[in-house]
C-alpha cells in the first residue's frame, strides 16, 4: 500500500515537472509517435508482398506488432535502466538510493520513469484495432482481462530481463554494458517465432523469453490454438523472470562497492 | 545510556585492478585481470554513545568515507560487526535507514530538477512523516538554516552553500536520532560554515541527536566535538578527547612577552631559572617567547615571576593549534 501511495506521489511530481517544460514534452511525444509510425511502415514494407510467412498472414503479423507495443510501452516508461551502470554504479548514485527507506530498484523505477512512452500503448492498441478489423476478429468479455494480464506479464518479462542485465554491473567491473545489444534482441519478440529456426525459438522462449512479450500472448487473440499454452504461460513466465531478477538484484546490491575516487 | 554505534573488528577490502600494458596485455586483461587487495578500513573497533558528537578525522584516503558507508548500510563489510541504532545496517536496510540521516558533502541527496520544497515534500512521504511532526520540526530547521527564500528554487540553481543547507535540512526531515555527515563543510565559505556548526550544536542539544562527522577542517571539530577518532591508512590511531590529544601531543604552550624596559635573554633566564622554560627572542619586534610545558600551575608561576621583576607591556598565551598537532602525529607517527 505504501509503495502504491509513493508511486502516485512520484507520478504527480513527474507531471508537475514535465508541465513546466511543455514545449519539450510536445516535441518528445511527437518524436515518439513518429518513431512508431516509422516502425509500422517498416513492418508494412517488409511483410507487404508476402501474404503468408511461416503460416502467418500480413495482418496477423501487424496485429502481433501492435500487441507488442503495449507491454513495451509500459516497460519503457518504468524500466529506464539502460544507463544503470554508468549512472548508478560508476558515478555512485546508488549511494543516495541506498540511504532511503524504499526498495532500491523501486526507487530507480520511480526516479527514472518516462511516462511519455505510454503513448506507445495508444499506438499499439490502434494498430491492433486496425489489424483486428481486417482479420474480422471479435471481442469476448474475457478478452480485456486477458489482455491486461498478458500485457503485465509481457512487461514483467521485459523488465526482468533488463534488470538481470543491469545486475551484471554488480559482479563485473566493466565500464561498458551490453544493454544496447539486448534492446536489439528484444525486438525479435515482435515477429512470429516460428519463422526462425528452432534454436532461436528455444532461446526466445526459455532463455531470453522475449517471445512472451509479443508472439505468444498475441496468438491467443488471433485464435492460434497451437500456441494457447504459451499464451497462458505469459503471466507465469513474467512473474518467474521478474522474481528471479529481484532476487539477483538484492544479492547484487550487497556487492555494491561505491564509486572509488 | 545506549550505544548509538558499536563497531567491532570492522574491515573493508577493495580490489584494486591494474591493467597490463600493450595489446597482448589488453587481451589477457579480458580473461583475468591483475588486482591486489587493498584494505580501506582495517580492523577498527569503536563505540559512540547516544547524544555524542564525534569527529572522524584522517587524511585523504584514510578510509573515513568507507567507514561511513558501512555504518549507513551502503557498503557491506568484508568482515566484522556493525550495530547502529540496535540494528545491523545490512539486514533490514529499509527499516534501518529511516532511523538515520546522511549528508555527503560531495554528492547531492536532493533531486536536481525540482524545487527544494518539492524534494522535501517527497521525502516527507518517503519517510512517512506526519504533517504535525513535519510542521513542528521542519519550521524550526528551515528558520535556523535560513533557507526559507530558497524553497521554491530548483536545486541546480542553488550555490554550494545554499545547497548544503538544504541538504542538511533534507537529512533531518524524519528527525533521526543519528546523523552522519561526510565532509559537510567542504568548499563552503566561513559564514555558511558557522551557520551549519551553530545548527548542528542546536539539534544536538535539543534532540540529543548523535552526530558523526568527517571533515578536513579541524576548526569544525574544535567547534563541535569533544571526542575525535583519528584514522590513518584504515586503522584507528587515536580515539579520545580532543583535549587530551592536545595535552599529549601539543608542543606545550608559548607565552609571548613584551616589556616596557630593556630586557635581555639572560635576565629572563635568571628570573625563571627554577622552572623548565626555554626563552627565545624575536629581535625585530622585541617579543620574548617562553616555551613551557602545558601545565596551568607552571605557567601561572612563570608569569608571576616575570611580572614581579619586570614591567610588562603585553602578554599573550598561545596554544599549539590542533592543525599543528595533527600534522605532527602524521609526520612522526603515534607511538
Ligand atoms: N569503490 C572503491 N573501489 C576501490 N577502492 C576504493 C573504493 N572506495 C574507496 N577506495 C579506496 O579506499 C581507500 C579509502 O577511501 P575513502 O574511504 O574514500 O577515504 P577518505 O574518505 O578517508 O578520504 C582509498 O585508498 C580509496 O582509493
Ligand atoms: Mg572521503
Amino acid at each position: 500500500m505504501f509503495y502504491i501511495a509513493i508511486f502516485f506521489q512520484y507520478v504527480a511530481q513527474y507531471m508537475k515537472t514535465r508541465m513546466q517544460y511543455r514545449a519539450d514534452l510536445f516535441v518528445e511525444i511527437f518524436s515518439d509517435l513518429l518513431f512508431q509510425a516509422v516502425n509500422l511502415i517498416f513492418i508494412l514494407v517488409v511483410f507487404g508482398h508476402t501474404e503468408l510467412l511461416g503460416g502467418w498472414t500480413r495482418d496477423e503479423i501487424i496485429f502481433i506488432y501492435g500487441f507488442f507495443l503495449v507491454p513495451y510501452a509500459l516497460f519503457s516508461s518504468f524500466f529506464n535502466i539502460w544507463d544503470f551502470n554508468e549512472r548508478y554504479i560508476v558515478k555512485g548514485e546508488l549511494d543516495r538510493i541506498l540511504t532511503r527507506p524504499i526498495h532500491s530498484l523501486f526507487q530507480i523505477v520511480l526516479e527514472r520513469m518516462e511516462l511519455e512512452s505510454l503513448f506507445g500503448a495508444v499506438t499499439g492498441i490502434a494498430v491492433m484495432i486496425y489489424a483486428g478489423n481486417s482479420l474480422g476478429l471479435g471481442i469476448t468479455w474475457t478478452d480485456p482481462f486477458l489482455f491486461f494480464l498478458f500485457v503485465i506479464g509481457g512487461m514483467l518479462v521485459y523488465g526482468g530481463i533488463f534488470v538481470l542485465i543491469a545486475c551484471i554491473s554488480f559482479w563485473a567491473d566493466a565500464r561498458t554494458s551490453i544493454m544496447p545489444m539486448m534492446y536489439n534482441i528484444g525486438n525479435y519478440g515482435r515477429y512470429p517465432v516460428d519463422i526462425y529456426n528452432s534454436v532461436i525459438r528455444f532461446v526466445l522462449t526459455w532463455v531470453l523469453p522475449f517471445a512472451f512479450v509479443g508472439v505468444y500472448p498475441a496468438s491467443y487473440f488471433l485464435g492460434k490454438e497451437e500456441w494457447f499454452l504459451y499464451s497462458f504461460l505469459t503471466p507465469v513466465i513474467g512473474i518467474v523472470f521478474f522474481g528471479i531478477s529481484i532476487l539477483t538484484w538484492n544479492s547484487g546490491v550487497k556487492r555494491y562497492r561505491g564509486a572509488g575516487n | 545510556m545506549n550505544d548509538a554505534i558499536t563497531v567491532r573488528n570492522l574491515k573493508k577490502e577493495f580490489k584494486a585492478y591494474s591493467s597490463r600494458s600493450g595489446l597482448k596485455g589488453a587481451f589477457r586483461d579480458l580473461l583475468t585481470r591483475n588486482y591486489k587487495i587493498v584494505p580501506a578500513v582495517n580492523n577498527i573497533s569503536f563505540q559512540v554513545k547516544q547524544g555524542e558528537m564525534v569527529g572522524y578525522i584522517g587524511e585523504n584516503g584514510a578510509g573515513k568515507s568507507t567507514t561511513i558507508k558501512m555504518l549507513t548500510g551502503i557498503l557491506t563489510p568484508t568482515t566484522g560487526e556493525v550495530i547502529v541504532n540496535g540494528m545491523n545496517p545490512h539486514k533490514d536496510r529499509e527499516k534501518f535507514v529511516s532511523t538515520i540521516g546522511v549528508v555527503f558533502g560531495q554528492r547531492s541527496q536532493l533531486w536536481w530538477d525540482i524545487a527544494v520544497q518539492e524534494s522535501f515534500r517527497l521525502l516527507k512521504k518517503v519517510y512517512k512523516v506526519s504533517d504535525e511532526q513535519y510542521d513542528s520540526h521542519m519550521a524550526h530547521v528551515i528558520r535556523t538554516l535560513d533557507i526559507e527564500p530558497l524553497l521554491d528554487k530548483p536545486v541546480r540553481k542553488l550555490s554550494l552553500g545554499q545547497r548544503m543547507r538544504c541538504e542538511l535540512a533534507a537529512a533531518l526531515i524524519h528527525n533521526p536520532p543519528l546523523l552522519f555527515l561526510d565532509e559537510p563543510t567542504i568548499g563552503l565559505d566561513v559564514l555558511v560554515k558557522l551557520k551549519i556548526r551553530e545548527f548542528l550544536k542546536e539539534i544536538n542539544e535539543k534532540y540529543n541527536t548523535t552526530i558523526l562527522l568527517t571533515t578536513h577542517d579541524l576548526s569544525d571539530i574544535e567547534a563541535l566535538c569533544e571526542r575525535v577518532v583519528m584514522l590513518d591508512e584504515g586503522k584507528i590511531i587515536y580515539d579520545g578527547a580532543l583535549k587530551s590529544l592536545k595535552e599529549k601531543w601539543g608542543e606545550g604552550k608559548e607565552i609571548e612577552f613584551q616589556f616596557l624596559e630593556d630586557v635581555t635573554l639572560n635576565d629572563l633566564n635568571r628570573i625563571t631559572a627554577s622552572s623548565e622554560v626555554k626563552w627565545e627572542k624575536d629581535e625585530k619586534e622585541a617579543i620574548f617567547t617562553a616555551f613551557a610545558e602545558d601545565n596551568d600551575e607552571l605557567i601561572s608561576l612563570l608569569i608571576a615571576k616575570v611580572v614581579a621583576d619586570l614591567k610588562v607591556k603585553d602578554i599573550n598565551i598561545k596554544e599549539t593549534s590542533t592543525e599543528e598537532i595533527i600534522r605532527n602525529i602524521y609526520d612522526r607517527g603515534i607511538s
